[in-house]
């Protein structure tokens, strides 16, 4: 079957119209309801969008023209036609105001009944397709009202400050977090941004407007609005390019940059530290070695050497410190991959003090052990459990007096591990204690001269320690030892 | 030579620094007293009354240097002495060394700054130049 062109409904109570009719329509392949009377005529008519209806006007039951009415009432744009061998002035002037499309006269040859149906359907499709102009239209109406009103929500609700300023320098648009940067109480739209704004945004929104081209294009610029680092912020300023590439107005939006200016500023200085800590032990090894190529410079032979032993043992302290670097850099970062294992703290003892034992000689020092039962095991990387023992078994080498002796005790408390490394060496001035695990920082005083580290041990270990949610504390008493206490969590399943 | 500057106050946390510079002035003539720490540079600044002082910048502080330059120039003495500053934090390490606000620069009141590994005819050259009357 062909496809259909369209749905008619005919109306009218002779019978031998309405079949011929209907056969005359179904060869024009359209589909044909029929309805035998004025009532049926409604009903179907109401019921479902007929594209056409050809409407008798005089039915026994029900009048055409109320027909007419009742359709037209529900589906507008039904395309009805009413189809009368009483063609009379009034009637059509009523249907015609009631919304009838044409006038079918009876009786009709076919010809002229087609061609009045084509015409009608033409007319039901440019009615249908306005009509769904009409709905996109609407639609897109609603969705531009529904669009601006949670762009200003947006705009409104942001933490960054967003101001438009229009051509001659009036406020168009402004947020209250713009306000807050620029410590103002109010600004209304309209006034001076010029006056309003800190100079180096207006030196840039006047920058923008020059007739110069290739001024116009985005600047930021950062600011201080308060000093002593207390308010950072970006200003970003855009221009608004019309069409005709003028410019309709400058967007500026005011970002808070102050944390970041903070991270960057401790940035800054701990690499100032290490271009120091770097340099000083350079500085060491040349001018030992420019010493010993001074021809005006007479040192005995035992000098010399001595002066190259020292400049080892400095380039040994740059390698350590550049180790230590790396590490905490690796930590940092966490590129390194920790490989989580089973570890019992008596092994690591162990093997770092085998580790150390030529230290632990040289300088006549006693390490004594003390383990309680069951001797906790942890969950932690090796690497970095080796790490803590290495660096505080041999600062407590380091720190300790000759003949010394170093305790250290490994036992449970709740779901810790207890680690304490105790020396008897020379102990710490409370200012000193309070700093020890600064990057960098090394107690100077005349009991530690000559005593080589790079500043850095104590904060691996603590980065290490707390890394793993553990603590590390220190007690101390100047002259006569230190005691590091390490509370490391026991992985109990 | 005939510079003004007999005896020079070297004073340097660093001790491997504090040898090198002692041995190099000593080569060159001069008599040279070390301290270590900035509060033993101030007791052999009262005790010796040098010439001329050269002092590290950062010691037990990071400003340990600025702090005993500007006891030291606060003396009647040492208004009278060339005092130079001597560090290897530099410009390019990021370090406000040179202190950077005319007050600091009011405050600390050295005569120069030097940089570490310091060289002898550079000392020298500055050490010659100094005019207590300008100052």
């Amino acid at each position: 079957m062909n496809e259909t062109k369209g749905k008619i409904l005919v109306v009218d109570d002779e019978k031998g119209l309405r079949i011929g009719t209907q056969r005359l329509l179904e060869d024009e392949n359209f589909t044909v309801d029929t309805a035998e009377n004025g009532e049926q005529g409604i009903s179907l008519g109401v019921a479902s969008d007929y594209d056409l209806a050809i409407i008798d006007l005089k039915m026994p039951d029900v009048d055409g023209l109320e027909v007419l009415k009742q359709i037209k009432s529900v589906h507008p744009n039904t395309i009805c036609f009413i189809a009368t061998a009483y063609a009379s002035y009034e009637t059509a002037i009523e249907s015609t105001r009631l919304g009838a499309y044409g006038y079918i006269p009876k009786p009709f040859t076919p010809d002229e009944l087609i061609y009045q149906v084509e015409q009608g359907f033409r007319q039901r499709q440019l009615v249908v397709e306005s009509e769904l102009l009409k709905k996109e239209r609407d639609e897109n109406l609603i969705e531009i009202a529904s669009e601006k009103s949670r762009l200003n929500t947006i705009i409104k609700a942001i933490s960054d400050g967003v101001l438009v300023i229009n051509r001659i320098g009036e406020l168009v648009y402004f947020n209250t977090a713009a306000l807050k940067y620029f410590d103002l109480d109010s600004l209304s739209i309209g006034d001076s941004a010029l006056i309003h704004l800190p100079a180096p945004i207006v030196e840039i929104i006047k920058k923008i407007y020059s007739p110069d081209q290739a001024l116009q294009k985005t600047y930021s610029i950062q600011l201080e609005l308060k000093s002593n680092n207390e308010l950072f912020v970006e200003s970003t300023c855009t221009p608004i390019l019309q069409n005709d590439k003028s410019i309709a107005g400058v967007v500026v939006v005011i970002k808070n940059i102050t944390e970041f200016k903070k991270i960057e500023l401790i940035k800054s200085q701990f690499v100032s530290m290490v271009a120091h800590e770097l340099k000083t032990p350079m500085a060491a090894v040349q001018g030992f070695l420019n010493i010993i190529l001074d021809d005006s410079i007479s040192i005995p032979y035992d000098t010399q050497r001595d002066y190259l032993v020292r400049s080892v043992i400095r380039l040994k302290s740059l390698t350590d410190l550049v180790n230590d670097l790396l590490d905490i850099s690796r930590m940092e970062l966490k590129t390194k991959q920790r490989e989580i294992t089973e570890i019992k703290l008596d092994e690591i003892v162990q093997s770092v003090s085998q580790m150390l034992e030529l230290e632990l000689k040289k300088k006549g020092v006693t390490l004594i052990t003390h383990y309680e039962e069951p001797i906790p095991t942890i969950k932690a990387d090796a690497n970095e459990i080796n790490r803590i023992f290495t660096n505080l078994i041999s600062n407590a080498i380091k720190y300790n007096k000759d003949k010394g002796k170093i305790d250290i005790s490994i036992s449970h408390s709740g779901s810790y591990a207890v680690i304490q490394i105790s020396d008897s060496g020379i102990g710490m001035k409370t200012e000193e204690k309070n700093r020890l695990f600064q990057e960098f920082y090394r107690a100077k005083n005349e009991k530690t001269r000559g005593i080589s580290g790079t500043g850095l041990g104590l904060s691996i270990v603590k980065k290490i320690v707390e890394s793993y949610y553990g603590k590390i504390e220190v007690e101390s008493e100047y002259g006569s030892g230190t005691t590091f206490i390490i509370h490391f969590p026991i992985n109990t399943n | 030579m005939d510079l003004l500057v007999k005896k020079i106050l070297l004073v340097d946390d660093d001790i491997d620094l504090l040898e090198q510079n002692k041995l190099i002035l000593e080569n060159k003539g001069f008599q040279v007293v070390t301290g270590e720490s900035g509060s033993e540079g101030w007791s052999l600044f009262q005790k010796e009354k040098p010439d001329a002082c050269i002092v590290d910048l950062i010691m037990e502080q990071m400003d340990s240097g600025f702090v005993l330059t500007h006891r030291i120039k606060k003396t009647e003495h040492g208004k009278n002495i060339p005092v130079f500053i001597l560090t290897s934090a530099t410009y390019e390490t990021g370090f406000k060394f040179s202190a950077s606000t005319s007050e600091e620069r009011e405050w600390i009141k050295c005569d120069g700054i030097l940089h570490k590994p310091v060289v002898v005819e550079e000392l020298i050259t500055k050490l010659e130049n100094f005019n207590p009357k300008t100052n």
